[in-house]
């Protein structure tokens, strides 16, 4: 007989919760970068930046993913309809889906760059490889630009609705869902 | 009489074979002043650099490995040459360095050398003006400059156009980040 847990893993809430600030700062980096009036100089320094942190936030979501499988999960409250849990079962595996496809993405977008600039982790010593086969393909990069752009868009809209879920069933049914995802005992 | 007196007298004070060698000794370190020999020179003894702007930031770097051969005017049939070693272009930035051997910059894998071979050098008032084809990925192109003549070395610098070569044909054919003209700078220690 196994115990029932009331939250995650303490690794899947860190990883969780590093994911969200991180998601904040891709976000605002990258539309910043791409739309905001500001100097050359300033545009490419911020575009490393953003390659950087893409592939750390690939390493981090490898690892969520990972404890994700090889931790044990809490169960939905019982309060939930299976319309519900439905739902909430495929929006997590499109924000997955998402997540993984944002980071992928643009690792093949920079690999297939005419510019062929590398990706050096905020290290020179860490040189993310680019995805063979694809350099200075500009069908691939465009393909890859084009899918970045959806899937950001896709991913903010699946991060708007985990939230509001989150709220709304706080407030609607009173269930404290987001107690699954930190230390309260309760 | 008179004559054969001095004569005489300059035979006493500076014998012949004497003012023969101190002739000689003269005429060789005034050819020397003027006629330089052959001069070769690497990284050990000089410099070759390049510079230019990327995303409004100037950049500079320089070439590891080169040598040259200078022949230069009066003595007959001048000549320049100099070869460099393509993949030995370094900036000090790791982004640059690991992009400049790629294909559309300098494509050391299948030009590993880039060359200049003099067509005329003509002696000006403050050196030399040199005629040439420098070439780069397969590409020759003429270009000209003045070879700065002073007491202790040789110096030139010249821009050339990038596209003219290719470089960066692909990335940036319009010079939204990196500009057109790359300034070359060459100092030879004599």
């Amino acid at each position: 007989m196994t115990t029932s847990i009331q939250r995650y893993h303490s690794l899947s809430i860190v990883l969780h919760w590093a994911i969200a600030l991180a998601l904040l700062f891709m976000f605002a980096s990258g539309l910043y970068m791409v739309n905001a009036d500001i100097s050359k100089a300033d545009q490419y320094r911020l575009f490393q930046i953003h390659k950087a942190s893409g592939v750390l936030v690939l390493w981090v979501l490898i690892l969520r993913i990972g404890t994700r499988i090889a931790t044990r999960s809490p169960a939905l409250p019982d309060a939930l309809n299976q319309q519900q849990v439905f739902k909430a079962k495929l929006g997590h595996i499109f924000l997955y889906m998402a997540l993984v496809t944002m980071p992928l993405s643009g690792w093949l977008m920079v690999s297939a760059s005419p510019f062929g600039l590398p990706t050096f982790v905020f290290v020179d010593w860490i040189n993310w490889p680019h995805i063979p086969g694809v350099a200075r393909n500009k069908s691939i990069e465009t393909l890859a630009n084009n899918v970045h752009w959806i899937t950001a868009t896709a991913l903010g809209t699946l991060i708007a609705g985990h939230v509001s879920a989150v709220v709304w069933h706080n407030k609607k049914h009173h269930i404290n869902l987001i107690s699954r995802m930190w230390w309260n005992k309760k | 009489m008179k004559t054969s007196v001095n004569s005489t007298f300059l035979n006493r004070t500076f014998p012949m074979g004497m003012l023969l060698s101190f002739s000689v000794v003269v005429y060789l370190s005034l050819a020397t002043t003027v006629v330089q020999a052959e001069l070769k020179s690497t990284q050990q003894s000089g410099t070759v650099s390049f510079s230019g702007q990327h995303a409004g930031m100037n950049f500079q770097g320089k070439f590891e490995r080169w040598q040259a051969t200078l022949n230069l005017p009066p003595q007959s049939n001048p000549q320049i040459i100099a070869t460099f070693y393509m993949n030995s272009a370094k900036t000090g930035d790791s982004i640059y360095d690991s992009t400049l051997p790629e294909f559309d910059w300098f494509d050391v894998e299948n030009h590993a050398l880039g060359t200049f071979v003099s067509t005329k050098i003509e002696i000006t008032e403050e050196g030399y003006q040199v005629l040439g084809d420098l070439t780069i990925k397969n590409i020759t192109q003429p270009v000209s400059f003045t070879l700065t003549d002073s007491q202790d070395k040789l110096s030139t610098r010249f821009g050339i156009n990038r596209l003219d070569y290719k470089i960066g044909w692909e990335s940036d054919p319009d010079a939204d980040w990196v500009s057109k003209t790359i300034s070359i700078s060459m100092v030879i220690n004599k």
